[in-house]
């Protein structure tokens, strides 16, 4: 059956298969941080706190807000682009060189890194690969959207 | 030979009679079982981390019980080691803690032992035989893996010059270092096997770059270097590898900027805990970390702008050489390089230097780039 998005239920399946490929994350390495996603749909938003230690995703929740303070940086977008990142893994087994994370966000156009703390925001790079893997475990799961 | 010692061993009567006695006779000395240290049993705090140097942190092993000026230790005796009298000085350079220290220093550390990789493995390489980029995108890449080739080589010296001169009871903050000169050394690996995949060989070496990154193998304490280095060049190369992703014709290109990223990033987290350290334990140091910045960004400003790095950018940008191309290169470029200046502001602001932006040379030049762009219609 298809896990809607956005919802924990579809972080939770990705999290299911991150488990599943213990191995891949391990060679990857340590991924310590907590960041947001925050899916934008006709002025309103859902919000997401995921929470990554050592090799697994530890906790994911969904929140009315996300507070800057308390994580290290969130990305944020319209549902239509969330949408069409998803789609292009799901096509191709991995993001295409113009879907991946950096190549979304980089100048704001597409998706958003917000921070409050640059040191924060520096985590998205430091554990770049495992999250874009992370991601890409989409191609894995059936996903429709609300 | 610099250091001679100071017993010729292989002809000294007693220490000859005393190897060939204890052969014969079996009797030993033993006076080290009863040395005069701390008995401890750490434990892993996570055992899907496993056994980490902060698990290590215990009494006299610890690092949090490192003093500001360590006079204790000046041999390589590992810290919490019983030091009896004849332990060669090794005279090292840096003995002061916030010299080199760092909030999560160790942690930094295990951080990069668990995500190194491997250039010639994990990079799929073989999806480049299909691939035929155009004469003048390919050598634009083959020029921008050149100078990061440049800038990586030094970035391999720089690090790996201190590791003598700093105290070895900094043992956590050496094994950063030491990682760090093993990252830089792959990123060089990777930079030049790139380039000459291009099949265009390597371009120019460029005499602004190496002008620039002299400065940082010539620094005269390891707080300077570490100004220059981790907070303002990788930090400009932090986003310059971000930038590149984002411009990368292959996906092969944007999996070794990914990869490269993580470990600039780490570096640079370094720098900046390193940098808000001293702040905080060593205010008086302030004007001095500013006279070292206002070098530091004189240095990054003429990296950035060098010829053989900004004209690739806009050819990579643009897509080529053509009119609109170059116009569309430029407009890109320029909102990476002002970026690339945001970004350096944002990092000293939350590192407890707000002010930095007031005395700054380069904020000038941001604030002029700015304002060039806008008139120019580029939208910021
Ligand atoms: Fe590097
Ligand atoms: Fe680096």
């Amino acid at each position: 059956m298809a896990i809607s998005f956005p919802s924990t239920d579809y972080f939770e399946a990705l999290k299911g298969k991150m488990t599943a490929q213990q191995e891949k994350f391990r060679r990857l390495g340590f991924i310590d941080t907590t960041f947001g996603v925050k899916v934008g749909n006709n002025g309103k938003a859902r919000n997401f706190v995921l929470e990554f230690e050592v090799f697994d995703l530890k906790n994911v929740r969904e929140v009315d807000a996300i507070d800057l303070k308390k994580v290290d940086f969130m990305i944020e977008g319209d549902a239509r682009v969330w949408r069409e990142m998803i789609e292009n893994i799901h096509r191709n087994g991995e993001a295409d060189s113009s879907h991946d994370l950096n190549t979304l966000a980089h100048f704001g156009e597409q998706l958003k890194i917000v921070y409050d703390d640059p040191d924060g925001h520096d985590k998205l790079y430091r554990f770049m690969e495992s999250i874009q893997k992370f991601f890409d475990l989409s191609s894995q799961v059936e996903v429709s959207f609300s | 030979m610099a250091y001679l010692s100071t017993t010729n061993y292989l002809e000294d009567k007693d220490f000859i009679d005393k190897w060939l006695y204890t052969m014969r006779t079996g009797e030993m000395d033993l006076s080290w079982m009863k040395a005069a240290t701390e008995k401890v049993k750490p434990h892993e705090a996570n055992s899907r981390r496993g056994l980490t140097y902060r698990d290590l942190d215990l009494g006299s092993y610890g690092f949090t019980g490192v003093p500001e000026k360590v006079r204790g230790n000046r041999s390589y005796a590992p810290r919490g080691a019983e030091i009896p009298a004849g332990v060669p000085d090794a005279q090292p350079w840096v003995s002061r803690k916030s010299e080199v220290w760092a909030f999560n220093t160790e942690s930094y550390y295990e951080e990069a032992v668990s995500r190194q990789w491997n250039v010639t493995t994990d990079i799929p390489w073989e999806r480049l035989d299909s691939v035929e980029l155009p004469e003048t995108i390919g050598k634009a890449l083959s020029q921008l893996m050149t100078f990061l080739t440049e800038v990586e080589m030094i970035a391999t010296d720089t690090p790996a010059m201190w590791l003598p001169r700093l105290n070895p009871d900094f043992i956590e903050v050496k094994a950063f270092i030491a990682a760090q000169a093993m990252d830089e050394a792959r990123h060089t690996e990777a930079f030049r096997k790139r380039a000459l995949t291009t099949g265009w060989g390597l371009m120019k070496a460029s005499p602004v770059n190496e002008m620039a990154l002299k400065h940082l193998r010539d620094a005269d304490s390891f707080s300077e270097m570490s100004v220059a280095l981790h907070l303002v060049a990788e930090g400009n190369v932090l986003t310059m590898f971000r930038f590149s992703e984002y411009l990368s014709p292959t996906d092969v290109d944007k999996r070794i900027f990914r990869l490269v990223m993580q470990d600039e990033a780490r570096h640079v987290g370094y720098g900046m805990q390193h940098f808000k350290y001293v702040l905080e334990n060593f205010p008086e140091k302030r004007e001095v970390l500013h006279a070292h910045l206002d070098e530091a960004e004189n240095i990054s400003f003429a990296g950035s702008a060098a010829t053989e790095l900004t004209e690739s950018f806009i050819i990579l940008a643009g897509g080529g050489l053509k009119k609109e191309n170059i116009e569309e290169g430029i407009k890109i470029t320029t909102k990476f390089n002002l970026k690339q200046m945001e970004e350096h502001f944002e990092r000293l602001d939350k590192c407890g230097m707000p002010e930095r932006k007031q005395r700054s040379k380069l904020y000038q030049m941001y604030e002029m780039g700015r304002a060039a762009a806008e008139a120019a219609g580029i939208k910021l």
